[in-house]
C-alpha cells in the first residue's frame, strides 16, 4: 500500500509541475469561464440553464472530455515502459495494479481540479447575488468527474498498448470517441455484430446514464456503480496489458 | 506441506542468498535462458558473464521478479520469487541496465520516492539517505537534477537509490558500461567496497571489470551456463596455460629438444596429457610446452643438464578474456587450442593481462 501512495504522490507532484498540464488547465479554465459568461448573456440570465451547458449538455464539455484525459494519460505508462521506469517501479514491493491505479487517480485529481473551476463561477455569482442550483452544481461536477476518470482509465489502457505518448493519446481519443458514439451507431448494423454491439451499447451508455442522474439533479447509486464499475474494468484491463508487456520485455 | 513426525527446521533456514534451479526462459521461439542452475551464498561476489545477449538481463530480472520464468524456481533470501513476489523485492537492490531514473526529479527526491515505495520510517529514511550519499560520494550533488548529472554520476545514484532500504541482495546489471575509464574505475571501487556488506551480483560483458570485483564467475552463452568457479578454477578447467623455452640452436637440435622435454613432462605431475610444439625461430629453437601447471623448474634443471643455451624460459596462461573469446565462438569447453591463444597471450590485453613470468 505504501508504493500506491507513493506512486499516487508523485504522479500528482509531476503533473502540476509539467508545463503541458498547465496548458491544459489554463486553456480549459479559460474556455469554460467564455462559456460560461456567453451562456449567460444568450440565455438572459438563465444560470442553472448555463451551468447545466458547461456540465453536460454543452459541446465544449465533451470536446474536453474526450481530449484531455488522454493527453494527461499519454506519457504514464507508454514512456516508462521504454524508458525503463518502469521495470525500476515494478521490482520494489509494488503490484501491478498499485502502479496502474495510482497514476491513473493522479490524472482524475488533476481533472477534479480542473471542473472544480466551473464551480468557481458559480460562487462567484453567488456572492453577487444569484443563487446557482448548487445541488444540481455539485452532481454535475461529480458526474464531470466521474466521465473524466472512465476517460482517464480508457487511456491508461491505451498508453499500455503505445510504444509512444503520441500513439497513446491518438489512440486515446479514438476510444474516448468509439464509447460515446456507440450507442447511436450500433444499432446501424445488423447481424451477430450488430446485435453484440447493441448489448454492448446498452451496458456501456456514458451519456445516458450521465443525463438520467447527474445532470437532472438527482442521484441514482445506480449510476454512480455504473461508471465506477466501468472505469475498475478498463484499469484492470490496463494492468493485465502491462503485465502481458512485461512477460516480453 | 505437513512437516514429517519428528521433523525439526534446521538453524540456518536459507543457506543461499540466492537459489536458481533450473530456470528456462522462452520468447516465443527464441531461448533467451536454458537450464540454468547456480547458488549464491550469503557475501558472495559473482560476476555474470556473456556477450550482448547471452541471457545475463533476462537472467537478473527474472531473479528480481519482473520477468517470469517459463519454468525452473528460484529463491532469494528465502523466499520464492512467484509466490512471495513483494518480500523478495524488499530483499533485493536492483540496479537496471540503462539505470532508469526519473530524470526529472533531484536526487534527493529519487531516494524520497525510493524511501515511500519501500516504505521506510522518516528516520530510517533520513539515516540512509545520507549514508548512500555518502557511500556513493554525492553528498553535495543531493540538489541537482538526476537528468543533468553525468553518465557516472547518475550510475552512481542508481547504486544509491537500490542500496537505500539496506537489501541483502544487490543485483547490478552492466553498472559500468558507456562509462569512462575514470568512472568506471570509480565504480569498480564502489562495487569492490558494497561487496564487503552484500551478497552481489553483477553482470558484465566486459571482462576485467568482473574479474576486478567478482571473486567467482559465471559465464552464460547462448543461455546456457558454459562455467562456474573461481578466476583460477576457470583457467584450470578451460585449459590454454603453456610453457615457452627458447633455446641457441647451437646448443640441442630440436628432435632432441622435443625428446627431452616430453620425457621431462612425463614424470611431473600434470593433470592433462601434456604436449610440445617444436619450432625453428632465426638462430633460436622454440618450444611451446603445453600443460597444466608450470613446470619451469624441472625444464630449468634439464636445461642445465644437457648444456642448453637457454635463451627465454616463460610460463604464459590466457586471461579470461581469450578464454572467452574462444568460448563464445565455439570452442569446447574440454580443452582449448593452445597454439592459436599463445600469440595473443604474448601481446596480453589491457587491464586483463593475466601472465606469470617465470623464472627466464
Amino acid at each position: 500500500m505504501s508504493g500506491f501512495w507513493a506512486i499516487l504522490r508523485r504522479e500528482v507532484i509531476g503533473l502540476f509541475l509539467t508545463p503541458l498540464a498547465w496548458v491544459l488547465l489554463v486553456a480549459a479554465v479559460s474556455l469554460n469561464g467564455f462559456l460560461c459568461v456567453a451562456a449567460l448573456m444568450q440565455s438572459g440570465g438563465d444560470v442553472d440553464g448555463a451551468f447545466n451547458f458547461l456540465l453536460g449538455t454543452g459541446g465544449a464539455y465533451w470536446m474536453l472530455m474526450i481530449t484531455l484525459p488522454p493527453l494527461l494519460t499519454m506519457r504514464s505508462i507508454s514512456e516508462e515502459l521504454k524508458g525503463g521506469q518502469l521495470e525500476f517501479l515494478l521490482t520494489a514491493p509494488v503490484t501491478d495494479g498499485a502502479v496502474v491505479l495510482g497514476k491513473h487517480l493522479a490524472v482524475v485529481l488533476f481533472l477534479a481540479v480542473l471542473w472544480a473551476a466551473i464551480p468557481m463561477y458559480g460562487l462567484i455569482l453567488e456572492l453577487q447575488g444569484v443563487s446557482p442550483d448548487w445541488g444540481q452544481m455539485g452532481l454535475g461536477y461529480l458526474g464531470a468527474v466521474l466521465v473524466s476518470a472512465l476517460f482517464a482509465a480508457l487511456g491508461m489502457v491505451a498508453s499500455a498498448l503505445s510504444s509512444t505518448p503520441l500513439l497513446a493519446a491518438f489512440l486515446g481519443f479514438i476510444f474516448n470517441i468509439a464509447i460515446l458514439i456507440l450507442p447511436m451507431g450500433a444499432g446501424a448494423l445488423g447481424g451477430t455484430i450488430g446485435g453484440l454491439l447493441k448489448a454492448l451499447a446498452d451496458k456501456l451508455n456514458v451519456l445516458l446514464h450521465l443525463q438520467t442522474s447527474f445532470m437532472r439533479g438527482a442521484l441514482d447509486s445506480a449510476d454512480i456503480i455504473f461508471f465506477v464499475a466501468w472505469t475498475g474494468l478498463f484499469l484492470f484491463a490496463a494492468t493485465r496489458i502491462v503485465e502481458g508487456r512485461r512477460m516480453w520485455s | 506441506m505437513q512437516a514429517p513426525l519428528g521433523y525439526r527446521p534446521s538453524p540456518i533456514p536459507q543457506p543461499f542468498m540466492i537459489d536458481v534451479k533450473n530456470i528456462t526462459r522462452r520468447f516465443g521461439a527464441l531461448t533467451a535462458v536454458n537450464d540454468l542452475t547456480f547458488q549464491v551464498g550469503r557475501g558472495e561476489v559473482v560476476g555474470f558473464l556473456g556477450l550482448n545477449g547471452a541471457g545475463k538481463s533476462t537472467t537478473m530480472r527474472m531473479l528480481t521478479g519482473y520477468l517470469p520464468a517459463t519454468s525452473g524456481s528460484i529463491q532469494i533470501a528465502g523466499h520464492d520469487v512467484l509466490t512471495e513476489s513483494l518480500q523478495v523485492r524488499r530483499s533485493i537492490g536492483y540496479l537496471a541496465e540503462g539505470v532508469p531514473l526519473y530524470r526529472e526529479h533531484r536526487v534527493s527526491e529519487m531516494l524520497a520516492f525510493q524511501g515511500r515505495l519501500f516504505g521506510m520510517k522518516r528516520a530510517d529514511f533520513r539515516r540512509r539517505s545520507a549514508e548512500v550519499l555518502d557511500r556513493v560520494g554525492l553528498s553535495d550533488r543531493s540538489r541537482s537534477l538526476v537528468g543533468k548529472l553525468s553518465k557516472g554520476m547518475r550510475q552512481r545514484v542508481g547504486i544509491a537509490v537500490a542500496l537505500l532500504h539496506e537489501p541483502d541482495v544487490l543485483i547490478l546489471d552492466e553498472p559500468t558500461s558507456g562509462l569512462d575509464p575514470l568512472q568506471r574505475v570509480g565504480v569498480r571501487k564502489l562495487i569492490s567496497e558494497l561487496a564487503e556488506e552484500h551478497t552481489v551480483m553483477i553482470s558484465s560483458h566486459i571482462l576485467p571489470e568482473i574479474e576486478a570485483v567478482a571473486g567467482r564467475l559465471i559465464l552464460l552463452h547462448q543461455g546456457a551456463k558454459v562455467a562456474d568457479g573461481t578466476k583460477s578454477e576457470l583457467l584450470a578447467k578451460l585449459g590454454g596455460s603453456h610453457l615457452k623455452v627458447l633455446v641457441a640452436a647451437s646448443s640441442v637440435h630440436p628432435r632432441q629438444l622435443k625428446e627431452a622435454l616430453k620425457r621431462a613432462l612425463s614424470s611431473s605431475d600434470q593433470k592433462r596429457e601434456g604436449a610440445v610444439f617444436v619450432r625453428e625461430a632465426g638462430d633460436s629453437i622454440e618450444a611451446t610446452v603445453r600443460v597444466d601447471k608450470n613446470p619451469a623448474a624441472a625444464v630449468g634443471l634439464l636445461a642445465s643438464a644437457h648444456d642448453w643455451i637457454l635463451r627465454e624460459l616463460s610460463w604464459h596462461e590466457p586471461n579470461l578474456e581469450q578464454l572467452f573469446g574462444r568460448l563464445a565462438t565455439g570452442v569446447a569447453e574440454n580443452g582449448l587450442d593452445v597454439a592459436s591463444i599463445a600469440p595473443a597471450s604474448e601481446v596480453g590485453t589491457m587491464g586483463g593481462m593475466e601472465e606469470t613470468e617465470a623464472g627466464a
